[in-house]
């Protein structure tokens, strides 16, 4: 067998198009996770008990499910009760909603890591609990979870390949229709591998910079 | 004026505070002095409300800080300066002097920044507004932490041992600052254990000792002889602080 990737040439279009729809859907299943794990990081802290064991249940069922099974249950389950969402929509909201316990797991680390005397001092200067959380909480407690919610997002793009079990022609769903069409699997697969991981890597670079920018500060005298 | 009535405050089977009553008129720089453990911080903390009150009143201008919605107002009035600094570590000094202006007292955010720079300048830091609390040293940062109370224009300044996690040439710029405002005629209430900084700068000394107010006096009489000095316990911990 010899390794040709000029087979691949007619396909690239196809396989570019599954790549576009890989991101879209990480992006915005990337702003999902951060959005419900920063309201369940908020609710995990809070001072209401039931709030707070609400979301610890949230955080449990989502982490501990396969998400596969997860993704099944929405897009094959839901429409048994007339809910009716497309492959697309129903990737971003299920890659969102297991995300969001990762991330709000996070989040939460960096919310109790936040010296207690920090807090009091926005409150004695008569911040509202609401000024509070936008202003000092969620930016020390981003700053401090950046490295690791980049391996949560990480992970995120990287289960975004299930998604082409719910017919889903993401990256990975193109590459299996390509590799049947082509029956060069070694190929496409490699490429696959490639993409992949310069996807990731791209993902890295940017999660170090932010982690640097958020950190400045440390970086040296001003 | 500062109106503490019958104030008692205990953690768990601890009574810290019991009993205290003071008052503290506009103007007045009242010095709290005790050894550790008297409950000096801890009315401190009774006074700007992050500790709920087991019996008795404190009252900011006749607002109630136990209750939630006059504790806003009783905050607008008096402003803490902490021990640690407790700046906002994400913030430029400027940023941390200039937010509860803009949040609170709704001041435009370009006219906060100015009011701030101006505040740092008249600290000797106005080449160190752009830098970041990691970036300064322990008493660059207290003064930061004075100038963000000072940005709310309150009429009262709580200050806790300000000076206790700063070197003494630090302390000593720290120091400065309080004097002048002392001068300045703003209302200050300190725990220090500055024995001859109090003894300089105040107009009253309270002593409180195991969570009682053992004395309220004006400085002179607390200093004398036959004043607060007559008590032995007073004499004792004056004593044992001038040695340290």
């Amino acid at each position: 067998m010899t390794f040709d990737l000029t087979i691949l040439a007619p396909h690239i279009p196809f396989l570019l198009k599954g790549a576009v729809l890989t991101a879209e859907a990480c992006v915005l299943a990337l702003v999902g996770s951060l959005c419900i794990g920063m309201i369940v990081a908020a609710l995990v802290t809070s001072a209401s008990p039931i709030l707070s064991r609400i979301a610890y249940i949230y955080v449990d069922l989502f982490r501990n499910i396969p998400f596969i099974v997860q993704l099944f249950f929405f897009f094959y389950g839901l429409p048994e009760i007339g809910i009716y969402l497309d492959a697309f929509a129903t990737g971003v909201i299920a890659l969102s909603i297991a995300g969001g316990a990762f991330t709000s797991d996070v989040i939460r680390s960096g919310i109790l890591s936040i010296d207690t005397g920090i807090l009091e001092a926005a409150e004695v200067s008569g911040l509202s609990k609401p000024t509070i959380f936008r202003k000092i909480v969620m930016p020390i407690a981003l700053r401090t979870s950046v490295r690791p919610l980049g391996s949560v997002f990480i992970n995120l793009i990287l289960t975004s390949s299930i998604l082409s079990t719910i017919t889903l022609n993401e990256l990975t769903g193109s590459a299996k229709i390509v590799a049947s069409d082509t029956f060069r699997p070694f190929e496409i697969y490699a490429v696959l591998l490639v993409a992949y991981a310069s996807l990731t890597y791209l993902v890295s670079l940017a999660i170090g910079a932010l982690h640097r920018y958020l950190n400045r500060d440390q970086s040296g005298v001003a | 004026m500062i109106s503490v009535r019958g104030v008692r405050k205990a953690f768990g089977a601890a009574t810290v505070l019991d009993g205290i009553d003071l008052d503290v008129h506009s103007g007045e720089v009242v010095s709290i002095l005790g050894s550790s453990g008297s409950g000096k911080s801890t009315l401190i903390r009774c006074m700007n409300g992050l500790e709920k009150l087991d019996a008795g009143c404190i009252t900011i201008d006749d607002f109630d800080v136990s209750r939630p919605k006059e504790l806003t107002e009783a905050r607008k009035r008096s402003a803490t300066v902490f021990q640690l600094f407790n700046l906002y570590p994400h913030m430029t000094a400027v940023q941390n002097i200039a937010l509860a202006p803009v949040e609170v007292l709704k001041i435009p955010p370009k006219q906060a920044e100015a009011d701030a720079r101006a505040l740092l300048e008249s600290v000797g830091l106005s080449a160190r507004a752009d830098a970041f609390p990691s970036q300064l040293s322990g008493g660059q940062r207290q003064r930061v932490g004075i100038c963000r109370a000072l940005a709310m224009k309150p009429r009262y300044l709580l200050l806790d041992e300000i000076t206790s996690a700063l070197d003494p040439e630090m302390t000593s710029d720290v120091l400065a600052i309080l004097a002048k405002l002392a001068s300045d005629g703003t209302t200050m209430v300190f725990v220090t254990h500055e024995i001859e900084f109090a003894r300089t700068i105040s107009s009253r000394v309270v002593f409180l000792d195991k969570g009682q107010l053992v004395v309220d006096l004006p400085t002179a009489e607390f200093f004398a002889a036959d004043g607060g000095m007559a008590k032995p316990r007073i004499a004792q911990f004056l004593s044992k602080m001038r040695k340290d």
